[in-house]
């Protein structure tokens, strides 16, 4: 059984998956290979791996919600992006993975009071998700846009390190070799494999709600040409659209308590550099990370696709804009921040989308400033003749004279500030003041609606978080089936 | 290969008077090809962004009838109005992404 996109009146399981990225697709896995009969619906296409370019115009329209153009809205206003095919995220993302830190899975324990949930538990299952994703690190030749960040945080004595990917190389394979192993290629065929069932561009409107119980489901399916309504019952439904998509989806279906209140991301700034040699490659990213102010302030680099490079130099066209032929010389890379601000998620009645706000807090603008004021430190001393920061009126920086001079001009409501990882917006624990589900996801005063996704992290990890979300969704669907059992 | 824009709506209209300007270089076949991506776009962003890009859209054009585009181009970019001001760094945003991703070989002032 595969993915089908064929659209009928009515469907019935006992457990419906609604979203198949990080948590879906391990969810059903998990559920489906306990004997559970799982249907998954998933809003967007499958796009098998490598049928389109990564970090392409092309992937945008297809794979990603929006087209990849959507904001939350604040000073500033901040660029996110999220998946929106089989796979969610993962197909898209660059891979790069990190394990929960331990620090934030106690802070998570005992702030969120969470039950049995510990170190050990979570990294044990991260075993199992580094063999299932082959995550490894580059065997043969990295980027030369990696090597800069390698480079210029060696010259500074920065701390900093390879971070693996779940990808899969041939022998002594380069860094561009790499193919993704996303849910499309690990977790949804394991799902398939144990009879689970899929159904693709078909999104879930709303869930039908009787008391504290979901009934049905109502969906409306995002192919073209097709306009009629499919109802889906079930015995117990898991919400796993992202941290955006969950919360507007429990909202519809009534559940307001610490839903949406509290989105965490980690917002980040960026810069070209131009250097004198080659450095562009256009459809891969850097796998270095320096992790000297982590988790405060991390480093890495973008995708720097022609397009990329022109988006980055923008902010300052007049400028900065002769740059832009140069593009093969140039690279793109990121600060990151923790941040201390927060956001909201809400339902619109009527409406779609949900609208989505955030805001940065004084010490969070600080901070992405002295991170822009480092990174472009460090790609000086990488080598760069020309850094290019992306704040408006920001000054070209080719030494440290003219660093103290961006430093002074930064102001993070002039710069283009983005984030794609996005949590927190269904917190889970028992501290019913400060979480909207329990410990295991069950949304609190349902008694058969889970949450299984980005949207339980308490707050941003402080890393790339993938490995998180699908650590959370595998122990949450363990325990699930463990109940069920008996 | 996009078919070229009518400019049939005032958010067209905008795009393409501010890549003339932006990028006086620019064919007008790549500027039209340009302008139907980012409208496209614009009806795929999330309902409430859309709606306001929608909103300053036809204010931006009614603003330019009267004064004329130029000058309201000269005066969006320059106010440091929040939500006004992100209107023509979304449709740089979007056209100039497009450009260089669809034509790498495009010069600074849009020559190609
Ligand atoms: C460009 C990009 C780069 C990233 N890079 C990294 C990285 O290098 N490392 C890392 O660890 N993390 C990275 N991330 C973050 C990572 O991808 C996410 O943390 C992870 O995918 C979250 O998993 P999720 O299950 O919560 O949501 P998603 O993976 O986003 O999956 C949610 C799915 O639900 C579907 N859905 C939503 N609403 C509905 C509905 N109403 N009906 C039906 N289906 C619906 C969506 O279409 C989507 O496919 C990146 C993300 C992006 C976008």
């Amino acid at each position: 059984m595969t993915a089908t996109n064929e659209w009928a009146a009515n469907h019935e399981c006992e457990v419906l998956v609604i979203g198949s990225g990080a948590g879906g697709a391990t969810t059903a896995a998990i559920l489906a290979e306990a004997g559970h009969d799982v249907l998954i619906i998933e809003e967007g296409p499958w796009v098998d791996q490598g049928e389109v370019v990564p970090f392409s115009l092309e992937q945008m329209d297809r794979q990603y919600r929006s087209g990849g153009v959507t904001v939350a809205l604040g000073v500033p206003s901040i660029a996110y992006t999220e998946g929106r095919c089989a796979g969610g995220g993962t197909e898209v993302n660059s891979g790069l993975y990190r394990r929960p830190p331990e620090q934030a899975i106690a802070r998570w324990q005992s702030e969120y009071a969470i039950d049995d949930f510990d170190a050990d538990g979570l990294l044990s299952i991260c075993e199992e998700v580094e063999a299932e994703l082959t995550v490894q690190t580059v065997p043969g030749e990295h980027t030369r846009a990696s090597e800069i960040l390698r480079d210029g945080a060696a010259a500074l004595g920065w701390q900093h390190d390879e971070s693996p990917r779940w990808m899969s190389y041939p022998e002594g394979g380069r860094a561009v070799d790499g193919k993704r192993q996303s849910m499309t290629r690990t977790y949804l065929p394991r799902a398939f494999a144990a009879g689970a069932r899929m159904l693709t561009e078909h999104r879930l409107d709303r869930i039908v709600m009787s008391g504290g119980s979901a009934t049905s489901a109502e969906l409306s399916t995002t192919a073209t040409g097709i306009d009629q309504p499919t109802t889906i019952t079930f015995k117990s439904v898991f919400v796993c659209g992202g941290a955006i998509q969950t919360p507007a989806i429990l909202q519809r279906a009534g559940f307001r308590h610490r839903v949406g209140r509290t989105l965490a991301v980690h917002p980040t700034v960026k810069l070209a550099a131009r250097f004198d040699e080659t450095v562009n490659t256009p459809d891969d990213v850097p796998v270095f990370q320096v992790k000297e102010f982590a988790p405060g302030i991390s480093f890495g680099g973008s995708a720097s696709h022609p397009g990329l490079v022109a988006l980055s130099l923008i902010d300052n066209w007049r400028d900065f804009g002769a740059t832009v032929t140069a593009w093969p010389e140039l690279a793109i890379y990121y600060a990151a921040i923790t941040s201390q601000g927060r956001g909201w998620v809400q339902a619109i009645p009527g409406v779609r989308d949900p609208i989505v706000t955030y805001r940065l807090t004084k010490r969070d603008r600080a901070l992405l400033g002295q991170g822009l004021a480092r990174l472009a430190l460090l790609m000086l001393e990488a080598g760069a003749g020309e850094v290019y920061p992306s704040f408006k009126q920001a000054p070209l920086v080719r030494n440290r004279a003219d660093l103290a001079k961006m430093t002074a001009a930064f102001a993070a409501t002039q710069a283009s500030v983005m984030t794609v990882h996005l949590c927190s917006t269904a917190p889970m624990g028992e501290n019913y003041k400060r979480t909207a589900t329990d410990s295991f996801g069950k949304v609190h005063g349902a008694t058969n609606v889970w949450v299984n996704d980005a949207a339980l992290l308490p707050d941003a990890p402080g890393v790339n978080p993938q490995a998180s979300v699908m650590a959370i969704a595998i122990r949450n669907a363990r325990r699930f089936a463990d109940e069920r059992a008996g | 290969m996009r078919a070229p824009s009518t400019l049939s709506t005032p958010m067209a209209r905008f795009a393409d008077a501010l890549l003339a300007v932006d990028l006086p270089a620019l064919p007008v076949d790549p500027r039209r090809q340009t302008v139907s991506f980012i409208d496209e776009r614009v009806q795929t962003m999330p309902s409430v962004p859309r709606f306001g890009v929608k909103a300053i859209g036809i204010g931006v054009d009614i603003l330019s009838k009267l004064a004329g585009v130029d000058r309201v181009i000269s005066l969006v970019t320059k106010l440091p109005i929040p939500l006004l001001a992100e209107y023509p760094r979304l449709i740089r945003s979007l056209a100039f992404a497009y450009i260089w991703e669809t034509w790498p070989a495009t010069q600074t002032d849009g020559a190609q």
